[in-house]
């Protein structure tokens, strides 16, 4: 046994984690390989890395969701063979999903008294000031009365870091929190953390952006493809250049300047735009209103205009507009009032097929449900596109529609071994490139990509932007979604942001980062305001 | 193992263990397994005339199964095959009332399109139920079931009640006999002409046609298919209509066929015994041609074994009730043997 285990159990100076050759493995996969890592007490540690480099695994490890084939964890000393949430939530580790599960009509107060260490009789009124005081020595902002649904999304949040600091967690792991945050929603999560940090909590961060983790972190753990690549490294000591290598690897080099520095979220590059004032319109929105879906908003009068030729981003906090904005323009939501052209041809009351006849091609938000039929063949899943516009009983040839598949797959490099196998078994970002091979063929003139590019790898994600660019310069208008701002900054020739169904406010190269943050969370402030008048 | 003989192994694979547990079964009430198997294969195909008797039963139930297939595929649950082939069978009964006197060549037509027509009507107010009120189809369409049942009741002892008609059972007047297509416990080459016809319709349909595509895409997800901008709500209405179509074609064949009229408790399990078929076809249209003809054999040799062997009938309904157990359990069990014991 060596000195260094012995010295684990003395308490004090004991790691808060410490992961000794953890082997996770899904299936064939091996999402976490023989990952050795030791962080300190009292800090602030980010875990670093792409999508699939197994950030998540070693967060769900740590807090013992899931159970390693191989190595072990411990935690503040204590040996944990892992695979058992309660024990390490009695050594103190809380994990924070990326998803929120906290019931939607329980008031704050109500979720912490039922997670909390006291059950037995209540009222509303004196759990409310209890936990207040609770919630307002934490610092997390929160009011113990208001019900969970009526909280935006940052709050939510904050209610699941304050339901998991009630069993007085002692290691709260956060996973991805900021991806759902605004720049300035980040910020403030972040003087939370350091709040937490400073009543004596370690915190984990799971991130991928590079700009997040220099603000934020002590130490700095990169993961690669399973593997540990560096760390815990001293934050202070690192550049953003050479975490950017750390974090891609051996094709860092290879990689443009400003598509490198987006996919690892380092400060954002400038670029020209590529709009033309003159060309033709793809698509124009004029004063456009849905009716509000339960649960949500509808579009407000939005006006929009996209050239052909040019790349437009929609930024915004999620939940602001964004879908009812993309199933409007596909046809699915019913307009309100307003008018939609489609080139010069007014389409609002156009089904979708008249609308994919005009040129319309839509990457969807939800891969798996709106994008494929998980079981059904991939030539069938590439197929539907062919066949929708003409009538049912048209005759079809299978043989034909499996070799143009077939063809397209290999055009976009998909990686399959049969055009009949089920859609369901290739990674995600196989996936994704079966629908590019479907939507973006030489007809389209106007894409809709609907976070095109979440939770794919770096591959993935360079084929997506590789292939938006290259519509781009076939003259396609392209309206892109997402809700990672460098994303937008490095592709994009012009940005909307959207706030509760409006388009409020445009931006063009050279880009105002910090306002295109402020434009994101300035409507919410007002509507704070208003509420508290 | 190619990926076209899977299903046919797994599927002559639950029959077989379905068989097993009959045995079982019959072995705990004290008949002897090998001899009620003997008398049912004995039954099924070596008694005399037994390829007549497995395409009587055999080919109505193929036309109703190829329709519940096609709804099967669309993701529609069509529980009501039964109902629609009453109604069908009603209608052409009706028909063939009103058409006393014209020649067979019009006749038989006419009546066979009035039982689709009646089969595609009482499919199609579920449909409409579930494509714009969003009503569960498996409810209406089994609640449908109960009313054509009474409604046959009605007909057969009010509107079309043969006056002649003596016995238990209230039935129809009996078609002309120069309309019937075949004898009362028999085939013919028109019945098999038929069938015949909408195997091949209903292959080319659903593996020949944009529709098929699209139904079967939309059957395990229409979120996708909507994304791709096809029009879910036609495609499921058409989906229902013809598989209550041919549900509709199957009772009309058997009123103009084997029956020759209709009585109040005509084939109870007619569509319950298709959907099963469908079920073990693994929604293949050619699967079911074979599995149907299985399955009429297994109805044949049912109304053999009481007379000449003297063993219940209702052996049959145990052979049928463990295959459906084990089409039920098919994904888990497969599943679970072939993680078990490797590929």
């Amino acid at each position: 046994m060596n000195p260094d285990h012995l010295q684990q159990g003395a308490g004090a100076s004991a790691p808060a984690l410490a992961a000794d050759a953890v082997t996770v493995r899904y299936g064939d996969v091996t999402a976490l390989s023989a990952v050795r890592a030791r962080f300190e007490a009292g800090r602030i540690h980010a875990v670093l890395g792409q999508n699939g480099a197994g950030k998540t695994t070693f967060a769900r490890v740590a807090a013992g969701l899931v159970q390693p084939a191989e190595g072990s964890i411990s935690v503040f000393g204590r040996h944990l063979a892992g695979g058992d949430v309660v024990a390490a939530r009695r050594a103190g580790v809380e994990l924070v999903h990326q998803s929120f599960a906290l019931p939607p009509s329980f008031t704050v107060a109500e979720v912490l008294q039922f997670v909390g260490p006291k059950p037995g009789l209540f009222t509303r009124r004196g759990i409310e000031r209890h936990w207040q005081g609770w919630l307002d020595g934490l610092g997390l902002g929160l009011d113990a009365g208001a019900r969970i649904r009526d909280l935006p999304i940052e709050m939510q949040q904050s209610a699941e870091i304050a339901r998991a600091m009630v069993s007085d967690a002692r290691l709260l792991i956060l996973d991805e929190p900021t991806a759902v945050l605004s720049p300035e929603g980040t910020e403030r999560l972040f003087a939370r953390v350091r709040e937490l940090k400073r009543q004596g909590v370690t915190v984990m961060l799971v991130l991928h952006k590079i700009r997040e983790v220099l603000a934020i972190a002590d130490t700095v753990t990169v993961l690669r493809g399973g593997e540990l690549v560096a760390g815990p490294l001293e934050a202070q000591d690192l550049t953003s250049e050479a975490l950017a290598e750390l974090i891609i690897g051996d094709g860092a080099a290879r990689l443009d300047a400003g598509d490198r520095a987006a996919l690892v979220g380092a400060a954002a590059e400038q670029h020209e735009s590529h709009s033309l004032p003159d060309a033709p319109p793809a698509l124009v929105l004029k004063r456009v209103s849905t009716a509000p879906e339960a649960g949500g908003k509808g579009l407000s009068e939005v006006d929009l205009t996209i050239r052909a030729g040019e790349i437009v981003g929609i930024a915004g906090v999620e939940g602001n507009g964004q879908r009812e904005l993309v199933a409007a323009i596909a046809g699915l939501d019913p307009l309100t009032s307003g008018e939609i052209f489609l080139a010069d041809r007014r389409m609002d009351k156009a089904s979708l097929a008249a609308r994919r006849d005009a040129g319309l091609r839509v990457i969807p938000f939800e891969r798996n449900v709106e994008g494929l039929s998980l079981s059904s063949p991939l030539w069938e899943n590439w197929s539907a596109a062919q066949l929708v516009g003409g009538s049912l009983l048209a005759q079809v040839s299978p043989r034909a529609l499996r070799s143009a598949a077939e063809q397209a797959f290999q055009d976009w490099d998909v990686r399959f071994n049969d055009v009949a196998q089920r859609a369901g078994s290739l990674s995600g970002g196989n996936a994704q490139k079966v629908i590019l091979s479907r939507e973006m063929d030489s007809g389209a003139r106007l894409i809709l990509a609907a976070q095109p590019t979440r939770g794919l790898d770096i591959g993935a994600t360079m084929a997506v932007w590789k292939a938006l660019r290259q519509a781009r310069s076939n003259h396609a208008g392209i309206l892109l979604v997402s809700s990672d701002l460098d994303e937008l900054f490095d592709i994009c020739d012009r940005i909307v942001v959207m706030v509760s169904g409006q388009a409020v406010a445009t931006f063009t190269t050279p880009w105002d980062i910090q306002a295109v943050g402020r434009a994101m969370t300035a409507a919410h402030k007002n509507r704070a305001e208003e509420a508290t008048r | 193992m190619t990926s076209r003989l899977y299903p046919v192994l797994q599927t002559g694979a639950f029959i077989l263990l379905a068989l097993v547990l009959c045995s079982l079964i019959f072995a705990a009430v004290g008949l002897s397994a090998t001899e009620t198997l003997g008398a049912i294969v004995d039954g099924a195909f070596f008694r005399p005339n037994a390829l007549a008797h497995v395409l009587r039963w055999g080919l109505p139930l193929l036309i109703t199964a190829v329709g519940v297939v096609i709804s099967f595929r669309a993701g529609y649950f069509n529980i009501g095959a039964q109902g629609q082939f009453y109604l069908g069978a009603i209608c052409a009964a009706f028909a063939a009332e009103w058409m006393r006197g014209s020649p067979a060549l019009v006749a038989v037509p006419v009546c066979m399109l009035a039982g689709m027509a009646g089969g595609a009507l009482w499919a199609l107010w579920p449909a409409l139920l579930r494509v714009k009120a969003g009503a569960d189809e498996v409810i209406t369409t089994m609640m449908g079931n109960f009313i054509a049942a009474q409604l046959l009741v009605h007909v057969t002892s009010g509107p079309l009640k043969d006056p002649s008609g003596s016995g238990q059972q209230a039935s129809s007047r009996p078609v002309e006999a120069a309309w019937r297509i075949s004898e009362s416990s028999g085939s013919s080459p028109v019945i098999i002409a038929i069938a015949a016809l909408v195997v091949l319709l209903g292959w080319w349909l659903v593996n020949r046609t944009s529709f098929g595509i699209l139904s079967g895409l939309a059957g395990r997800n229409p979120v996708m298919v909507t994304w791709q901008g096809a029009k879910v709500q036609r495609i499921a209405i058409s989906a229902f209509v013809l598989s209550g179509a041919l549900a509709g074609l199957a009772g009309s064949v058997e009123l103009m066929g084997p029956n020759g009229r209709l009585a109040s408790g005509f084939l109870p399990d007619h569509g319950f015994t298709a959907i099963l078929i469908a079920l073990v076809a693994g929604m293949s249209v050619i699967a079911a041609a074979f599995i149907a003809l299985f399955f009429g054999a297994l109805t044949s040799a049912g109304l053999w074994l009481p007379v000449m062997t003297g063993l219940p009938s209702s052996a049959i309904d145990i052979i049928h009730a463990s295959i459906a157990l084990f089409i039920t359990a098919k994904a888990g069990v497969f599943r679970g043997l072939l993680a078990r014991f490797g590929r």
